[in-house]
């Protein structure tokens, strides 16, 4: 975890609202997937760096992806940096998700989908079965990219203007018997959580997600991002910056 | 000849920047950007008798120049503290302050029994934290609370005692006076100015409290008028915070009164801010060849 300059490579709009950013860097410690990177914006105004998962990276380019979406004004003025202008970034950050099993299923939600491809690249002798979940098809990302790299790749949207019709959670729950995955990895919003515990109850296999949450300094000090979870010791919150992103749906309190 | 070091109720301190409490947790994290040794102290998280959870999240929203936080003194507890962090700490070669915070006047003397126990040079009294239900404000506001609670931390304390003051009170010289009364070897301020932040769409507050404490760049104007009324109304030495991110800020809350100063908000915009401003420091007081103390309470009214 340091903090550094990145030179910006690419920032483009890759879908509806979405944008996708490659970052180049001079030195580059290992990644895992479904870490974060922490973006300090141009604009002094804003004293918050914005937290991003880290999309993708390439360990011997030196370069970290950022699939963001513009929701407020934090993600506007990145839209507005230019290849060529530097950023300073922290990075790498959070627990990551390292799969301990060899065939892994993937759930992505919406944007939750941009953690997935970096959890592709970071464990390379690793079979995916990819479920990625959007709202219509001017939303789909990353579906291409997730397939170049090897993986199995379904696309589900809520209207079924692309893929196939309806929540992404459905169509997982019902490959998951026959894709018989050691581990379940969804990233996704919290109303997906909470319908992943419902058609995923009673499976034997752990299941974690990455949670996302308003940060304020992205290291494990200032205690803004904590989330609640349910451990031996009884209930508690704990930080998603530095104790996560990543965490057992089981413990996590939705 | 030039010089950074400041004295703060006999405590000697390398240079005049502290971090601020709850900005930099027990300094583990910033530990790991820069020696934390480089500072002129630490303040710590607020500690309270008991582990406290805090408040639900959203805990924090952005706001023009600055933020709100609703944290809620989350904590480990004292015992906890003092088994860990304080040990990890004494080994590092750092002023440490303990910033303490209770819900009644007898929170606050345990806790100041307690923290005897610590390797604290010097004690914060939180005695304003606007997110915490019971106490903590109400101890804040009224003059004759802030003489009452100082008062009775001084005499159980065996440390040097800074109360912190709140800024969301009618006249701050007022309280500053008071906790001088009661015995305070020095003061802080300002804490976070109350505030809400909402999102027009949900027509919620983005806080799930409601309410927070706003810090940052936005409210250092009001910081640095109230830090020189304080400095007219007291002989005690004032610690000044609220929106430093510069080593010119220090040198300005300086000029206004302030004989020390904390850094909250600045380390999330970057981890080193802390550290860089005492670079900056050393640069400037040698380039003038100026004694900082020199600055306290040179402000020129026009």
């Amino acid at each position: 975890m340091k903090d550094r300059i990145a030179t910006v490579i690419k920032n483009a709009r890759v879908a509806d609202g979405v944008w996708y950013m490659t970052l180049a860097f001079d030195d580059f410690e290992e990644v895992k997937g479904a870490q974060f990177l922490d973006v300090k914006l141009p604009d002094r105004s804003k004293v918050l760096r914005r937290p991003f998962c880290i999309c993708d990276f390439d360990a011997e380019k030196k370069t970290a992806d950022v699939c963001y979406a513009v929701v407020g004004g934090g993600t506007q003025a990145l839209t507005e940096v230019k290849a060529g202008e530097k950023l300073n970034v922290l990075l790498p950050l959070g627990n990551g998700y390292v799969p301990a099993g060899k065939k892994i299923m993937l759930i992505g939600g919406g944007m939750g989908s941009a953690v997935l491809p970096a959890v592709v690249t970071a464990n390379p002798d690793k079979a995916f079965f990819v479920y990625l979940g959007f709202a219509n098809a001017g939303k789909v990302v990353l579906e291409k990219e997730l397939r170049a790299k090897g993986a199995d790749v379904t696309v589900a949207t809520d209207d079924g203007s692309y893929g196939k019709k309806g929540f992404v959670t459905t169509y997982a729950r019902e490959a998951f018997d026959e894709v018989k995955p050691d581990e379940i990895f969804v990233c996704g919003p919290e109303v997906m959580y909470k319908a992943v515990r419902k058609c995923f109850d009673g499976i034997k296999v752990p299941l974690y997600v990455s949670l996302e949450q308003r940060m304020g300094c992205g290291i494990g000090a200032c205690l803004v991002c904590n989330c609640k979870v349910k451990r031996a010791d009884g209930e508690g919150y704990v930080r998603v910056c530095k104790d996560g992103p990543v965490f057992l749906l089981d413990e996590v309190v939705l | 000849m030039s010089n950074l070091k400041v004295n703060i109720a006999g405590v000697e301190l390398k240079n005049p920047v502290i971090t601020a409490s709850g900005t930099f947790g027990f300094g583990k994290e910033y530990g790991e950007f820069y020696p934390i040794s480089a500072l002129g102290g630490i303040c710590t998280k607020g500690l309270t008798l008991r582990k406290r959870d805090g408040n639900p999240p959203p805990r924090v929203a952005e706001t023009y120049g600055g933020m709100l936080n609703s944290v809620g003194l989350q904590n480990p507890g004292i015992d906890h503290y003092l088994a860990e962090d304080d040990k990890r700490l004494a080994k590092e070669d750092v002023v440490v302050i303990a910033n303490i915070a209770g819900s009644t006047l007898d929170d606050y003397v345990a806790m100041g029994e307690r923290i005897n126990e610590s390797n604290a040079a010097m004690v914060e009294l939180n005695i304003s934290c606007p997110n915490v239900k019971q106490g903590g404000m109400a101890f804040g506001v009224l003059p004759k609370n802030v003489e009452e609670v100082t008062r009775a931390v001084k005499n159980v304390c065996k440390k040097p005692v800074i109360t912190k003051l709140s800024p969301n009170v009618s006249c701050i010289s007022d309280n500053a006076r008071a906790a001088e009364a009661g015995g305070a070897d020095a003061v802080s301020l300002i804490n976070t100015l109350s505030g809400m932040a909402v999102n027009y769409r949900t027509r919620r507050p983005i806080l799930a409290n409601n309410n927070g404490g706003l810090s940052g760049p936005c409210v250092k104007p009001v910081a640095l008028k109230m830090v020189w009324e304080c400095y007219n109304a007291v002989k005690i030495p004032i610690i000044g915070l609220g929106g430093i991110t510069t080593y010119t800020d220090v040198l300005e809350f300086m000029i206004c009164g302030a004989r020390a100063v904390q850094v909250g908000t600045a380390n999330f915009t970057d981890p080193t801010a802390a550290y860089d401003i005492v670079r900056d420091l050393e640069a400037y007081v040698k380039e003038n060849d100026i004694d900082i103390n020199d600055l306290v309470g040179t402000l020129i009214l026009n």
